[in-house]
């Protein structure tokens, strides 16, 4: 099985340890991993913005880059989700379908494909508030969402509880959006930054050193309502747990 | 002639997508089918509704003397209670405006919700229901149905009945800052008696 | 009406400047969410009765013309006068032509968002004819001449200081009453005297039954059967979407609603009015008002599944912190924000972007509306029809233009100017600022990840592809 790597955005730019960690640990894990230099996005903010027409090239390289990989693996749910659920700006061939069929979230991936039972590299000493971006909690759906009233399972939970030393707490509201919404944190920043805010709060409140998600982009938003407030909560994503952080 | 009917009814048929493709589902009978009136009793309490138990030896009348001390105009429609006011003097919807206390039989309560039935049938006049301070409410425990879906399918009353309402518990309102209030512009209170 | 595209976004960061309100509102919401929740809890088969529910009326409006045409032969055949309007303005009409002949000068009323939508009361007035609302929440909103801020919970943006205030000026109570109780008792008091002597009754309809020629009305405070027993006029207006099939169907939409409004398993009052009273006359005023040439919208058809439970107002973390009014619309929250654009695409053109798209709203939805999916759906219809704001669209047209092109894009991200300093300055004047108004930005790192790649692993293996190598 020959996995392409694809890092979003934000990522390659601001949070590049998760990248490297999502790399690292794929590696660890014995996997064939190789990352396409010429990647650049997946399409998905000009997708939600409704200009849809202007997400094509994305979407086209997006494909070019990866249409030669048996699965494809990123660590970002929101960029899972609009790979496999509102990926067409372009004409639908087999090669763009077999990219969306085979386009995996970096937790599903460990959880459902790899079907990895341990991490005995990784140990994480602190409280931890798991954020769930509404893209994995209600699109790819890796874990139970509170609306629908289901049994309660959660695919990162499953994976974290592997961690030596990991504790978790539980905020008021886990599934509130934390209100990054892509363009909608800038179109709407009021809004979107006091949801930021709540969010943060409510997982301090509950006892939280870190606020761990598998989504970088809600943390880029969430990290920058923190520090403007003042609330002093740190960060991270799952891969860099997962792949035994040292911190 | 209607144009207006016709040229919405029209519209309708050019727009609408396609019948086949939405069939009607069968009328299913789901949930808990608990007809018992410990049930009715549990569920009359949690809008705000409550039974009046008669303590022993107690006609209506006393029992209703018991729990409104202040009712000055009882109209009873019932003849287990004999009330103040004949309810031949209710005449127009507005004469029930003076009325303290009504007292009036439902044919039947749903235990799911606790809500009892009226309709013109037990009522002289349908604000009768409504404009009284507060309402005693007769009823059988034989003839409480499990819920929502076996009221609908089995009581014939909601397909006869020109006015029929389902009162469960009092009139409320949770319209001020979120705190609720019981007795909000229908009757203040609402009890059940068994019989 | 103006055309001008509703500044949501304003609105809400006025509504945040407001620390009690803005509280008090979210944690009240939420608290019905909660509420929610638990009703959900205890019937094991609430997914079920969704799925009925969903089912129920998407055949409904498949074969809404023969329902209608059921529900109108059966409700005439029970004395009922049935009428049919367009649009507001004919609605209006109807109305006022039917209380002009009975010389109706009072009308008391009860809750209808279908009112609201043919903006009757300013109509009415002008006829000479008063209106009152007797919906507690309503009546306040009436007062203070707002649009309902919510569709369920009108008055829900207000604190008691402000109910007290709008009734010290109306109903001359004391200004500083802060107990609800009070305030209530004393709009029962001021509500009687209007009631007893109203010469017609004005009321919604919640469902439509075509086998029987019910309509339903659902209430807690009992206003509208008082606004429908007492006069002897009975005009109820309803939208043509709220039929469902049989009698025995109210069973799954009884048990939803209130469950899914207010977390309370059934509202006080659930009315079924089949006929007029000994004495009286009933009108039913069925509405279409832009319904019909939505059910042709392939893509928000099933918004007309709605039964406008608020359940998706609740759970949305935007409007909790936005409040209804912040949408200028009749319809707020999710549900507005699908089918105010249907009304008046330019004016609502916004509303479609006030969401995270998080899609809370469509897993409360009780009919299962895809909210968060039409909402997407939206953005996409309105950028073609030209209603997105030209920097905007500007923006995500030079994104989409180097997103496809990979060395451009490098050269735009290169590591030591990750700084965001280097982005074109209409970007950075749009986007960044407002990013950071009241949150930081993002720091910057001494190499992206694809650097750190070429560096650490492109060495140790030869290109996956002829065309990456530089
Ligand atoms: S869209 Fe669904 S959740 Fe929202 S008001 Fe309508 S029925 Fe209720």
């Amino acid at each position: 099985m020959k996995i392409g790597l694809f890092i979003p955005c934000y990522i390659d730019a601001f949070y590049p340890e998760a990248g490297i960690a999502t790399l690292e640990l794929l590696e660890k894990l014995g996997q064939d991993v190789e990352y396409p230099l010429d990647q650049t996005c997946c399409g998905q903010p000009m997708g939600n913005s409704g200009c849809n027409s202007d997400a094509a090239a994305a979407e086209a390289l997006f494909v070019r880059n990866f249409a030669k990989y048996d699965k494809i693996v990123m660590p970002s749910g929101s960029c899972t989700h609009h790979v496999r659920d509102n990926f067409d700006a372009i004409p639908q061939t087999d090669e763009v379908r077999h990219v969306r069929e085979n386009t995996y979230e970096l937790v599903e991936f460990l959880h459902d494909i790899l079907k990895v039972d341990a991490f005995p590299w990784a140990e994480f000493n602190h409280t931890v508030g798991l954020h769930n971006s509404c893209g994995t909690l209600r699109a790819l759906r890796t874990a139970s969402m509170s609306e629908l009233g289901e049994k309660p399972f959660s695919k990162p939970m499953d994976l974290l509880s592997k961690v030596r030393g990991i504790r978790f707490v539980t905020p008021k509201r886990p599934d509130e959006c934390c209100g990054f919404g892509g363009t909608f944190s800038v179109t709407e920043e009021a809004v979107s930054a006091k949801m930021g805010v709540d969010k943060v709060r409510d997982h301090y409140q509950a006892g939280a050193d870190y606020i761990v998600s598998a989504d970088s982009s809600c943390m880029m938003h969430q990290q920058g309502c923190a520090e403007r407030a003042g609330v002093p909560i740190r960060f991270i994503h799952i891969a860099q747990i997962l792949n035994g952080a040292a911190q | 002639m209607n144009p207006a009917r016709d040229e919405i009814l029209q519209a309708l048929r050019n727009n609408r997508p396609t019948p086949e493709n939405h069939p009607l589902p069968p009328v299913r009978t789901l949930g808990d089918l608990d007809a018992s009136r410990e049930r009715f009793i549990a569920s009359l309490k949690i809008l705000g509704g409550d039974v009046l138990e008669p303590v022993e030896g107690e006609t209506l009348d006393q029992a209703i003397a018991r729990r409104h001390p202040d009712a000055k105009v009882i109209c009873s429609n019932v003849p287990e209670a004999r009330g103040t006011l004949p309810v031949e003097k209710v005449k127009t919807p507005q004469d029930a405006a003076t009325i303290d206390v009504t007292v009036v039989r439902a044919p039947f309560g749903i235990a799911e919700m606790g809500s009892i039935f009226l309709s013109e049938s037990q009522l002289p006049i349908n604000s009768f229901a409504h404009l009284g301070q507060h309402i005693v409410v007769l009823l059988s425990p034989d003839s409480i149905t499990a819920n929502m879906h076996t009221a609908y399918q089995e009581r014939p009353e909601f397909r006869s009945a020109n006015y029929g309402v389902l009162m469960s518990g009092p009139s409320a309102t949770a319209d001020i800052q979120g705190v609720l209030i019981r007795g909000a512009q229908g009757v203040r209170s609402l009890s059940v008696w068994f019989a | 009406m103006s055309n001008k595209p509703v500044n949501h976004a304003r609105a809400a960061e006025h509504f945040l400047e407001d620390a009690p309100h803005l509280q008090f509102h979210d944690e009240r919401l939420w608290d019905m969410r909660q509420k929610r929740d638990a009703q959900m809890h205890i019937l094991p088969e609430w997914q079920e009765l969704r799925e009925e529910a969903s089912r129920i009326k998407e055949h409904t409006l498949s074969r809404l013309p023969e329902y209608l045409e059921q529900f109108e032969a059966n409700a005439k055949k029970n004395g009922i006068h049935v009428h049919w309007a367009r649009d507001g303005a004919e609605h209006n009409r109807i109305v006022g032509e039917i209380l002009k002949a009975h010389n109706a000068r009072n009308l008391i009323k009860s809750k209808s968002m279908v009112t609201e939508e043919c903006d009757m009361r300013p109509y009415l007035a002008k006829q000479g004819v008063s209106v009152t609302e007797t919906d507690l929440g309503e009546r306040i909103q009436q007062l203070d001449d707002q649009l309902p801020s919510h569709i369920v919970v009108p008055a829900v943006h207000k604190l008691t200081s402000d109910v007290a205030k709008i009734f010290a000026k109306d109903y001359h109570t004391d200004p500083n009453i802060r107990d609800p109780h009070l305030l209530a008792e004393a709009q029962r008091q001021a509500a009687r005297p209007v009631i007893l002597h109203a010469d017609a009754g004005m009321t919604g309809g919640n469902f439509v039954v075509a086998e029987t020629g019910t309509f339903v009305v659902c209430t807690n405070e009992g206003n509208a059967d008082l606004s429908a027993t007492v006069p002897n006029l009975h005009i109820a207006t309803i939208g043509i979407e709220r039929l469902v099939p049989r009698m025995a169907d109210l069973g799954v939409f009884i048990r939803l609603l209130s469950r899914s409004a207010l977390g309370s398993p059934i509202t006080q009052y659930t009315t079924h009015f089949r006929g007029p009273q000994k004495g009286g006359e009933m009108h039913v005023v069925l509405v279409d008002n832009g319904r019909s040439a939505r059910l042709g919208m392939e893509d928000f058809w099933t918004s007309l599944k709605c039964i406008r439970c608020g359940a998706c107002m609740n759970t949305c973390p935007v409007y909790r912190r936005s409040g209804g009014l912040s949408y200028g619309a009749v319809y707020s929250g999710p549900i507005g924000a699908i089918i105010d654009p249907t009304f008046n695409e330019r004016k609502y053109s916004t509303l479609p972007y006030a969401s995270t798209l998080n899609g809370s709203c469509t897993n409360v939805c009780p009919v299962k509306i895809n909210i968060h999916e039409q909402l997407y759906k939206w953005r996409r219809v309105l950028v073609q029809h030209h209603e997105m704001p030209f920097v905007k669209r500007e923006i995500m047209h030079m994104a989409g233009k180097l997103m496809g092109q990979p060395k451009l894009y490098r050269a735009a991200i290169k590591a030591t100017e990750v700084s965001l300093g280097t982005m074109p300055r209409f970007v950075l004047y749009n986007w960044l600022n407002p990013w950071g108004k009241h949150r930081e930005n993002p720091h910057p790192v001494k190499q992206t990840f694809n650097d750190w790649y070429r560096r650490n692993r492109e060495k140790a293996r030869p290109a996956a592809a002829p065309e990456t190598k530089k």
